[in-house]
């Protein structure tokens, strides 16, 4: 029996992007971590790592993302029988497999984009490999990070629409039931798209709110303050 | 203090420097002039290992700094060096650029590291931007907080790859006064520069360089007055 579109529906694709920014806020941060991780290890004096990490790369981006979902689909019960992942779960592994490789090519270039003078005079200070990066490197490549980061994750919201093959019923999946439940492809579709209009809106909110955050740091803080400052410590 | 043998370091098949024998006496200023690409500059970054050299062997404070089995960054700690284009932390202040090798290094509590720092920071003038950024200071501040930076490991000796190169002419003499004072103190320094009026006057040594050899080297007063060499001549009759 169709129905026409109603209260029910929106509310049925609420919850369907709310498993949308579920899937992908998991996915995106431990993807991130897990790149970090790579690109540290792409950036590393250890020739091993630096060709793991390489690979990682080169082989997931090589590949399509609704094939890293078949395999995480098809390929996990194969590995492990007796493991009965729910669908959100092979999603998620699905997302941060891909989200890490772009992640690490993020992260590399960012840290290959720290001027190398700055790696020098943490050197010549007698800072070891792990201080470097941590108090010098990092903190400036982390800067760097979040432009692309913030761009890749905007891809990852609509290109996280793929996991729909698997049978988990994020946004895309839901508006594809309502679709076919009301008959209003039109309608459906348009609500199913102004709500990854907005979540979309918010990632590239939130990251103009921290570049601006962070060259803020810098700028308000003046030499006039300075007196005021020193007098604190009683200098 | 710094004894170097028969050092050569090759970029490929392009040899930079060619069998450079040197010793520098604690406390002693030695200024390397020379045309660029001379070697002076790579010559300094072996010191303190930032390059490493192809053969020979180089020593610094007692420490062989080509040996695989020494930790470079305990030579590093007690090896100060200031760099041509500042390289100050942008993301960090003032006091916490001169701080961080000394918290995160040497180990030094906070308090007692920002005692030091701010006496470092009076020393070069520059007490008034303690808590400003890099990037709101003018050239010649940056450099003066680079030599705070450097000194606040108490190095031994300190290193300057032409430290006022990238310094607008009327900002020169204020790095220069503040390399003055250290040299007079007895910090024993290697400097790589192009102001010949500062190695005339402050160095106790200088040594001019070509094509990766040390050609001639001396009192200044003779080797800018009375040079032997044909090279060192002609490089000077340049820059005079």
């Amino acid at each position: 029996m169709l129905r026409s579109f109603g209260w029910q529906d929106l509310e049925a694709l609420a919850r369907g992007a709310l498993w949308t920014i579920a899937l992908c806020a998991t996915s995106g941060v431990i993807g991130t971590l897990l790149g970090m991780v790579l690109g540290l290890a792409a950036t590393s004096p250890s020739r091993i790592a630096r060709w793991l990490a390489t690979a990682y790369v080169y082989f997931i981006r090589g590949i399509p993302l609704l094939i890293i979902v078949f395999f995480a689909y098809f390929g996990i019960p194969l590995i492990f029988p007796e493991l009965s992942l729910p669908a959100f779960a092979t999603a998620v592994i699905a997302l941060t497999v891909f989200t890490a490789a772009y992640m690490a090519e993020i992260f590399r270039g960012s840290i290959n984009a720290v001027p190398k003078g700055q790696w020098e005079a943490a050197e010549a200070l007698g800072l070891g490999y792990f201080k470097k990066l941590r108090y010098v490197v990092l903190p400036q490549a982390m800067r760097i990070v979040v432009p692309p980061a913030i761009g890749f994750l905007i891809a990852l919201i609509k290109d996280s629409s793929l996991v729909t093959v698997i049978g988990f019923v994020e946004l895309t999946h839901a508006g594809t039931i309502i679709s076919n439940l009301t008959a209003n492809p039109i309608l459906t579709y348009s609500v199913v798209a102004v709500f990854y209009l907005v979540i979309c809106y918010g990632v590239a909110r939130l990251g103009r709110w921290y570049e601006q955050r962070s060259s803020a740091d810098r700028k308000t803080i003046t030499t006039e303050e300075t007196p005021a400052a020193l007098e604190l410590e009683g200098v | 203090m710094i004894i170097v043998k028969d050092l050569h370091k090759k970029y490929g098949a392009h040899e930079v420097l060619r069998g450079i024998d040197y010793r520098v006496e604690e406390q002693e200023v030695v200024c390397l002039i020379g045309p660029s690409g001379s070697g002076k500059s790579t010559f300094l970054r072996c010191l303190n290992g930032l390059e490493t050299i192809t053969s020979g062997e180089v020593s610094v404070n007692g420490h062989l700094v080509n040996d695989r089995k020494t930790d470079i960054n305990t030579v590093r700690r007690e090896v100060g060096m200031v760099f041509q284009h500042f390289n100050l932390f942008p993301h960090l202040r003032v006091i916490d650029n001169v701080m961080l090798a000394p918290t995160k290094v040497a180990g030094i509590g906070k308090e007692q590291a920002r005692a030091k720092a701010l006496e470092l920071l009076d020393k070069v003038g520059l007490k008034d931007k303690t808590h400003a950024y890099p990037a709101n200071l003018s050239g010649g501040q940056q450099q003066r907080v680079a030599i705070a930076r450097a000194l606040a490991m108490d190095p031994v000796v300190m290193l300057f790859d032409e430290p006022t190169s990238a310094l607008d002419p009327e900002i020169v003499g204020e790095v220069l006064s503040v390399m003055q004072d250290l040299a007079r103190e007895g910090m024993t320094m290697v400097v790589v520069t192009h102001e010949m009026g500062f190695a005339r006057e402050v160095a106790d040594r200088a040594v001019f360089m070509d094509g990766g050899v040390i050609v001639e080297q001396g009192d200044p007063a003779q080797v800018f007055g009375d040079p032997q060499h044909e090279r060192t001549r002609n490089f000077l009759s340049k820059v005079l």
